[in-house]
């Protein structure tokens, strides 16, 4: 058991549809990661990047009987919609490249939705508010709990939306593009973010474009035509 | 599946905290859900206003119509009902009974003193000739009586100082309720309040003489046609009675046609008072007439009877049928009898007596409250493509709570539960609004009623300058919507404006057309409780469509093109 992969996804493949038009992105993807390690899957636009990572977070399913995704060893993809809601919100954090932050919410409400989807109440939500109160402290937000997502900077949406991703302390970080939207020195600021969470032990899987940003990973794989290329995988 | 809690040292619960917290987030950051919330409280205060006047118009109408004919009503054919006396004794002892009185009625002809001169207006009448006494019994006769002297000083000042009541006879009141007038000792007459046209009703509900024709006092001669058992006419009869009061009950219809004159008048005129039996089989004597061989008991074509608190009219009803029939049964067996009772006769509560005045009312009331909760449906039409912008605006904000893991049926949640609170909110304030209106109905219906105070218009024509001049300013610096608003504001303000300065009141409820003094101000609360449900189950249905559109949202989709 202890070289099982946490996430691993075998064979995946998937199709778009559009009308009688179908878009092949993913043709016979296998990915492992295991837990604790910091994944970089390189790729052009239109690679399947995005998409390999919403199978892999439970957004999406592989195309039937083409492939599976297991976390833990335990397949998900053929699970109902109530078991995939369980997973995203448990064992997994979203970030995205635009952040994706509720606008009538604010950055302590934000970091907590994760949680109150969750169900924390009572005593618990005290215990939850606290510790996105430390994160948000540690992200060095804790002077703006109260401000509206278009208050903040690009930056500091990010780093609000990481610590939204890691309230539930997820198994595994999906960070799709997330520096993809911010300037140079604020996006090596958010990859020093992870890479401290990588060090505490996250296991974290990135999609970039980007080889300065892939280069931050402990291992790197690049898709080319929706599926994995393993020649660069390093 | 099983699925590693990493989060396990959390206690998990209530998974619609997420749905409550987004979905006031959504009420309270924007304006549309106050439009929403505006538009359920009018739809249901328009309701509840309209059906609480309908309701209380109805319950006007029947206190109204049982006050004038008592609980229960016995009526025979046109040859009326003998031995009434006993019977009536016997109605009286029910221990249900609390008032019986013996009645006429008939049609006549009566020719007024009005206009001068030798042509007279003749009005064909209900004719009621009734023991006056019983009748206030059974009746609020008595107190119908419309002349009556002012109790005191401050009832006096109370009316208009042309009100002829002010100068009136105590004498006048006791004349009516005795139907005599006491003065010559003449049997008198009562005449419904708008047999005359003499009276002019005022908006207060007084009545004015108008040109002069104050009716008590005046004579007047009533033409009535006796008719037979066998239904054979006889020749008319006509009295000159003097008008001793008149009658104010508050039905239209009564009040326009109905007269009262004493029993015995009435049994005289149409020789159906108690008179010689002659057998005319024998052979007459040297002056002609048959031999007497007993007396034909004086007769009655209705009785009307009070029930007894507690008592219902349909139980009431039950017993005088049967008292009825056991009393025919002993005076047909009774050989000494000279007259049978009617077996045909009918036996009926107010409210089936006054059913064509009753039934078509409450029809209306129903049809007006079908037709007004059509208005739910734009309603909820209103709230489903209010709620189907915020879910096109919001679809970006489905794809993230998805992908934090909210569930399908907590997207809807959220949106449903918006609806709810949508509903409930105005819905309460629409009970509210109803009511404020409701209850203060006659002084808004006087205000409408009256010119604007001078301080209303000048406010009006104030505000509508400063839209004016805020039109000015923002169509310099071309603004569009600004501009728009500010002339919106400009034209409906002015138009108000102009239209207060312009009015000279409009009397909506008419007394002379209602007959009720005052506008029904009680709110149905039946009304408004189902109303209310209706407004907040109705919201719920609106808001299920946009709701359901959520939860079937692709959050892939959702996240990449929202």
């Amino acid at each position: 058991m202890a070289d099982l992969p946490l996430l691993d996804a075998r064979d995946v493949h998937k199709t778009y549809r559009f009308g009688a038009l179908g878009v092949e992105v993913l043709r016979g993807v296998n990915l492992a990661v295991r837990s604790g390690e910091w994944l970089a899957i390189l790729g052009s636009s239109g690679s399947g990047k995005s998409t390999l990572m919403h199978l892999l977070g439970g957004l999406d399913r592989p195309d039937a009987g083409q492939g599976e995704i297991h976390f833990r060893g335990e397949p998900i993809s053929l699970q109902p919609g109530s078991a995939l809601d369980r997973y995203r919100n448990r064992d997994i954090g979203f970030v995205f490249q635009f952040y994706h932050l509720l606008p009538e919410l604010n950055v302590l409400e934000n970091t907590l939705l994760p949680a109150l989807v969750f169900g924390a109440r009572s005593e618990g939500r005290t215990a939850v508010r606290q510790d996105a109160e430390a994160l948000l402290g540690a992200f060095g937000l804790g002077h703006r709990l109260t401000h509206r997502p278009s208050q903040l900077s690009g930056g500091e949406r990010q780093r609000v939306a990481i610590a939204r991703a890691l309230i539930n302390r997820p198994a595994v970080l999906l960070a799709d593009e997330p520096t993809g939207n911010l300037d140079a020195a604020t996006g090596a600021g958010i990859l020093d973010l992870l890479a401290e969470r990588h060090k505490q032990g996250l296991t974290i899987v990135m999609v970039t474009h980007d080889h300065e940003v892939a280069a931050r990973a402990t291992r790197q794989i690049r898709l080319l035509n929706g599926m994995t290329d393993r020649s660069i995988a390093t | 599946m099983e699925v590693h809690h990493s989060t396990a040292f959390r206690p998990p619960v209530d998974p619609t905290v997420y749905a409550s917290l987004v979905s006031n987030r959504y009420l309270t950051s924007r304006l549309i859900p106050v439009i929403a919330v505006a538009a359920v409280a009018l739809c249901v205060a328009l309701v509840i206003t309209v059906v609480s006047v309908m309701s209380g118009f109805l319950d006007m109408l029947k206190a109204s119509g049982r006050s004038i004919v008592g609980d229960v009503i016995v009526s025979s054919g046109i040859g009326g009902m003998p031995y009434t006396e006993e019977l009536l004794a016997e109605l009286r002892a029910l221990p249900e009974v609390a008032g019986a009185t013996p009645l006429i009625d008939t049609i006549g002809l009566l020719r007024m003193p009005y206009p001068a001169g030798p042509q007279k207006e003749t009005a064909h009448v209900q004719v009621w000739a009734v023991d006056p006494a019983s009748l206030a019994g059974v009746t609020d006769f008595a107190d119908d009586l419309y002349w009556r002297a002012p109790k005191d000083a401050a009832a006096a000042d109370a009316m208009a100082p042309d009100d002829p009541r002010r100068a009136l006879d105590p004498t006048i009141l006791e004349d009516g309720k005795r139907l005599l007038q006491s003065s010559t000792n003449t049997p008198g007459i009562a005449l419904g309040m708008h047999v005359s046209v003499g009276n002019a009703r005022q908006r207060d509900g007084s009545y004015l003489p108008r040109y002069g024709w104050f009716m008590p006092g005046l004579e007047v001669t009533l033409t009535v046609v006796p008719v037979s058992g066998k239904g054979k006419i006889a020749e008319p009869r006509e009295q000159i009675f003097p008008v001793v009061n008149e009658v104010q009950t508050g039905l239209f219809e009564v009040d326009r046609n109905r007269v009262y004159i004493p029993l015995q008048e009435g049994q005289r005129l149409l020789r159906l008072d108690e008179a010689p039996l002659y057998d005319l089989t024998a052979d007459p004597d040297a002056s002609g007439n048959y031999p007497v061989i007993g007396r034909t008991p004086a007769r009655v074509t209705k009785l009307l009877l009070r029930a007894k608190p507690g008592c219902s009219a349909d139980a009431l009803r039950d017993r005088v049928q049967a008292t009825y029939d056991a009393f025919a049964d002993r005076i047909e067996a009774d050989r000494s009898r000279t007259a049978s009772m009617p077996r045909f006769l009918q036996v009926l509560t107010w409210e089936q007596q006054l059913r064509d005045l009753i039934v078509p009312v409450e029809k209306e009331r129903e049809m007006m409250r079908v037709l007004f909760s059509l208005i739910y449906l734009v309603c909820a039409g209103l709230i489903l493509s209010i709620f189907w912008a915020i879910v096109v605006e919001k679809t970006r904000d489905i794809g993230i709570l998805r992908s934090v893991g909210a569930s399908r049926t907590g997207v809807m949640w959220i949106f449903l539960r918006y609806g709810l609170i949508i509903g409930t909110l105005g819905s309460a304030l629409g009970v509210l609004l109803a009511w404020a209106i409701v209850t203060n109905v006659n002084p808004i219906h006087e205000a409408i009623g009256s010119d604007a105070p001078l301080a209303i218009r000048v406010t009006a024509w104030c505000l509508a300058s400063a839209c004016a001049v805020g039109l000015c300013v923002t169509a310099l610096r071309r603004k569009f919507l600004p501009t728009l608003l500010w002339t919106l504001g400009t034209i409906v303000l002015s138009a108000a404006a102009l239209g207060l300065t312009l009015h000279h009141g409009t009397l909506i409820w008419d007394p002379s057309i209602y007959y009720f003094t005052l506008v029904p101000d009680k709110v149905d609360w039946w009304a408004a409780g189902t109303t209310a449900v209706g407004g907040v189950l109705f919201s719920v249905i609106g808001s299920a469509i946009p709701a359901a559109k959520a939860a079937d949202i692709d959050p892939v989709e959702a996240l990449r093109y929202g």
